[in-house]
């Protein structure tokens, strides 16, 4: 008894300071960006790790809202990112039911054509798309970001929900068959509930890469209507060179919307994420 | 029932939307790419056709051979850095209390969701020579604090643990999802042999973790291989060439130096090395499971 | 003083006149052309010619791409300024303006070039490096040059925008690059501005001794230390800097000895730490920020940063201190004091394909009228215009702006277009990366001017 007790406060200790050490690495710069956004612009000369403003610059944060088109670029980047999240997922789970469940000679060809995307890296069709895009008169709009998304993404959440389909049983489908089901509804009612966990998955990572993306938009956009939401912080930095806090601001304001929305659905997004691990 | 799952009208209703997105946006542009890589097309006016003068000149062209290096460094730091300490962290975070371990990895996976655009702008400001915050720290602790952190010498390291930070997370995540999947009795066995935790880590985690270690690796070579946004933001490549990747690298002829048929050269080239980097790896990791 | 402040306060209600009228534009243009315009179409008419056309047009949109991103101050806030003023003056045109960061703006114009919808004015630079590729692709409309005969382009400030004779664009602004530096700072610790480069350099060592950064450099953009150089050239060898360097370029011969003296300056400067740790690594904005928060003592950079005297969001105590001194003479160099590293470079277009051309030259011709952009920037102490400004001297300008009027005046020689924008677009990157890597010494002197010779080979 003891020595259980001896064990439990020295390995305790050490296991704790580790996990918290990591813990202020992975945490103190962007406390470090929360406390400078609402300070003034001087005082980012200061030799301090942190300060405590004088008087708290709230205003920065109104500047970064208006002037960095908040609402409207975060309008942009939750539409274009939902639908390419539905998307991605409503194909999978077709492509993923016709080539596993469905009898066809081509199927192992396709599935395999779709899953090499996985290996092409997105940036490598950076030019040419844009040559492409231009000649149809896509670029400007919405689907100039919305292809690319969903085809880079289609190949990852194929390979997850083709994973999980194959665990699913037969049975049931099979017996729904009898009662005189067709494909499509046997998908809609029978299937895709079975694959909640998949989609969970699949959507996460969908939304996680594409979120991250700008390189494309960048690229394929001119006029601030689909502008997604990195560029208020791209734009800012040209527009407020000088003014280091409003900058401050406009990152951690951009950065809000999803830490929020992490730290709510933290749960299920720890479990998406793992899914995807086992099965990858 | 038979007839009906090989209903071919069925299916391609089913394949086509995925197949027309994947020839549009990406075997399309492919195809263009190998096209204007044989061409000197400068993005305006007309092309000629130069035949593999571009690929003779990107064999000799040091910036992009320093971009695939820089690419192998990241991937050996992935794997041997941030991989090993994932595990190990994942490991430890698993002894905690149910309680604890969920704020932990909450805190751990946070920088994860932010968007690199913010990532590469906070840090540049971090490693700023003269009023960042990494020197704020070094000279807090005693130090000069006059490193200049993105420097030539130091700017691939400082890239490097930008990329470790920002995706430390998602790799401790899922090292602790397989561990968490380890049979308990195994490790009650363990116990009952004996067995410290160094050697119940040794010995019994981390072979049981080989399939998720070698997903990892082959996850974390291909992002050191597609590497450009955190890049592009933070260093554009420099100084020089230094902290070149690909993606930028290929970026930078096209649009700067107004080379698009070297910039679309190099497309092609970076999508063969990708696919082929791919390959290499799962026909190792399957030959040593056979 | 009040005088600018009234100006300031004008420009300003027009900005927020205009912001405001952002908000419908898709409704407002087409309403007022059918209500109040038509009526007062004939009074006007006799009056004005440029309105006339327009005014009885229909709804017209003019796309402009500028390298301006902020749209309240400096530069931007003069062009935002005029096109407001056009707009007011010709309701059925609408303007529509997208602006981003040099960089970003040249990748982008570049990547709208390789495609077919290019905005219909765009900024340009009327230096080989940028516009010969642009305009021999064709994506540039030709201006007739008699046109501007009376708007008083100082001399050969239009030659940079013209090729085999016809012209494409007109620029904006004579640009001077100097040493800005905080006066008081100077005063308080007894720093006297150096007559010769070896005095800066000394200079440099005492600033440092007082720990504080001698120059502000912004060397991740890698332009300014490529200008540095051709400063160092325009001061060694005097006049002809601009002939040498381009029958270097069509020659790939880099030895004449001015070269190799001019980047071996530039490597010293850097080894004296006259620029601040990790200056290859600090962009525009920090190396800025550093010397208007009283980090440095100097800033090097162009005459068109002659706004921050006037910039509010800076410190008095360092705004009204600002003051500037250009390159100073090296010994045994035969430039003297008043050989000034100068050019015309930005400046804007009219796009070939252009959907709505005429309207859009017709917009550029109304900046370019002398009362237009030359009157505003320069009474705002916003920048120098490349057409003669003197008639609208105020004498209310900023020690900055009288400075640099003496400058100009004095001048016995100015460079012309600095070394890396006279190649080709290639042979610029190449210049440009050579030249951080001289800087840092990541390659010799000798090896640059090899590196610079095999950028022209290709």
């Amino acid at each position: 008894m003891e020595k259980i007790a001896k064990k439990f406060t020295i390995g305790k200790v050490v296991l704790w300071t580790i996990l918290i050490i990591v813990a202020v690495i992975q945490l103190f710069p962007l406390i470090w960006l929360l406390d400078f956004s609402v300070a003034s612009s001087n005082d980012m000369f200061t030799s301090g790790l942190l300060i405590w403003p004088e008087p708290f610059h709230f205003d920065n944060y109104v500047k970064a809202f208006v002037d960095g088109h908040f609402l409207l670029y975060f309008k942009n980047s939750m539409l274009i990112n939902t639908l390419a999240v539905l998307l991605v997922i409503t194909i999978s789970i077709g492509m993923a039911f016709a080539c596993t469940r469905m009898h066809w000679k081509l199927s192992g060809l396709v599935k395999g054509l779709i899953l090499l995307g996985m290996m092409i890296p997105i940036h490598a069709t950076l030019l040419p798309n844009y040559v492409i895009y231009d000649k149809i008169g896509l670029t400007d709009t919405i689907w100039a970001l919305l292809i690319p998304y969903v085809a880079f993404s289609l190949p990852q959440g194929l390979f997850l929900t083709c994973g999980f389909m194959e665990s699913v049983p037969k049975e049931i489908e099979e017996a729904a068959m009898i009662d005189g089901c067709g494909i499509y509804r046997i998908i809609i009612v029978v299937v895709a509930p079975m694959l909640k966990s998949s989609v969970v998955t699949v959507a996460i990572m969908t939304f996680l890469n594409n979120w991250n993306e700008f390189m494309m938009a960048s690229t394929y956009l001119s006029s601030p209507t689909w502008k997604t939401l990195p560029f208020s912080v791209l734009e800012f930095t040209g527009l407020y060179s000088s003014n280091y806090a409003v900058q401050f601001a406009v990152m951690a304001l951009t950065a809000a919307p999803v830490v929020i929305l992490y730290i709510i659905l933290n749960k299920h997004i720890t479990k998406g994420v793992a899914m995807g691990a086992v099965k990858g | 029932m038979q007839k009906a799952y090989s209903n071919k009208a069925v299916i391609l209703s089913l394949v086509l939307p995925g197949l027309i997105t994947f020839v549009f946006a990406i075997l399309a542009p492919i195809c263009l790419s190998v096209y204007y890589g044989f061409t000197d097309f400068s993005g305006m006016g007309e092309a000629t056709f130069i035949g593999f003068a571009n690929y003779k000149e990107l064999f000799h062209d040091k910036a992009f051979g320093r971009s695939i290096l820089n690419s192998l460094f990241l991937a050996i730091g992935f794997v041997f850095v941030q991989h090993p300490l994932a595990i190990i962290t994942a490991a430890l975070l698993e002894r905690m209390g149910r309680k604890a371990e969920g704020f932990f990895r909450c805190v751990y996976f946070l920088p994860n969701v932010i968007s690199v655009a913010v990532i590469a702008y906070l840090w540049k400001f971090i490693y700023d020579p003269n009023f960042g915050l990494l020197n704020n720290i070094v000279k807090l602790f005693g130090g000069k604090g006059d490193i200049n952190w993105l420097g030539s010498g130091n700017a691939i390291w400082s890239v490097l643990i930008v990329l470790i930070w920002h995706g430390f997370g998602w790799g401790m995540l899922i090292y602790y999802t397989g561990i968490k999947n380890i049979d308990p009795t195994l490790y009650e066995a363990a116990a009952i042999d004996g067995a410290d935790n160094k050697i119940t880590f040794l010995k019994i985690t981390l072979p049981l973790m080989k399939p998720v270690i070698e997903v990892n690796v082959t996850l974390a070579v291909i992002s050191a291989l597609k590497q450009m946004e955190t890049v592009y933001l933070l260093t554009n490549g420099g100084p020089g060439n230094e902290t070149q990747f690909m993606a930028n690298y290929l970026y930078k002829q096209a649009f700067s130096s107004f080379r698009y048929g070297y910039g679309n050269s190099i497309s092609v080239v970076f999508v063969i090395i990708c696919v082929f980097a791919t390959a290499v790896l799962n026909r190792i990791f399957k030959e040593r499971e056979a | 003083m009040k005088m600018k402040k009234a100006i300031a306060a004008l420009l300003t209600a027009t900005m927020i006149f205009g912001m405001t009228g952002c908000g419908n534009k898709t409704e407002a243009p087409a309403a007022k052309d059918a209500g109040t315009e038509v009526t007062s179409d004939a009074a006007e008419e006799a009056a004005a010619d440029t309105a006339n056309d327009t005014a009885s047009g229909e709804a017209v949109t003019i796309k402009v791409f500028s390298n301006l991103p902020d749209r309240t101050s400096g530069q931007g806030l003069v062009e935002q300024t005029l096109f407001n003023m056009y707009m007011e003056e010709n309701p059925n045109v609408t303007i529509e303006v997208e602006a981003l960061d040099d960089e970003a703006y040249k990748t982008k114009f570049k990547a709208y070039a390789a495609g077919s919808s290019m905005p219909d004015l765009v900024s340009v630079w009327g230096q080989p490096g940028f516009i010969d590729e642009v305009i021999d692709a064709g994506v540039l409309a030709e201006l007739n040059e008699a046109d501007y005969a009376d708007y008083g382009f100082i001399n050969g400030s239009l030659d940079g925008f013209s090729k085999d004779g016809k012209l494409y664009g007109l620029p904006r602004n004579t640009d001077v690059m100097c040493f800005f530096y905080n006066q008081k700072m100077f005063d308080d610790n007894g720093w006297s501005v150096p007559q010769t480069y070896d005095e800066l350099l000394a200079l440099g060592e005492q600033i440092n001794a007082a720990g504080i950064i001698p120059v502000a450099m912004d060397g991740a953009d890698k332009w300014p230390l490529a200008i540095y150089i051709t400063d160092a050239m325009e001061k060694i060898d005097g006049s002809g800097v601009m002939a040498k360097t381009h029958d270097a370029i069509a020659n790939a011969d880099f030895s004449d000895p001015t070269f190799k003296q001019a980047a071996e300056m530039l490597k010293g400067s850097a080894d004296a730490r006259l620029f601040q740790n990790g200056f290859e690594v600090t962009d525009y904005g920090t190396a800025q920020n550093l010397f208007t928060n009283g980090q440095a003592a100097m800033f090097y950079m162009g005459s068109w940063e002659m706004s921050m005297a006037n910039n509010q969001d800076i410190p008095a105590e360092i705004r009204d201190n600002i003051r500037v001194f250009l390159m100073p003479t090296v010994e045994g160099g035969k430039g003297k004091a008043t050989d000034i590293s100068a050019w015309n470079g930005g400046g804007h277009s009219v796009t070939a394909n252009a959907a709505n051309k005429e309207e859009a030259i017709k917009l550029l011709n109304y900046m370019y009228r002398p009362d237009g952009w030359t009157k505003i920037a320069w009474e705002n102490g916003i920048c120098m215009s490349a057409q003669d400004f003197s008639a609208y001297a105020t004498g209310n300008e900023t020690e900055v702006q009288k400075q640099f009027m003496d400058v100009i005046a004095g001048a016995t020689n100015m460079s012309g277009t600095p070394i890396n924008d006279m190649g080709t677009s290639d042979f610029k990157t190449q210049c440009e990366d050579l030249t951080q890597e001289l800087s840092i010494g990541s390659v010799t002197a000798e090896e640059y001017l090899e590196g610079l010779a095999g950028a022209c080979a290709q």
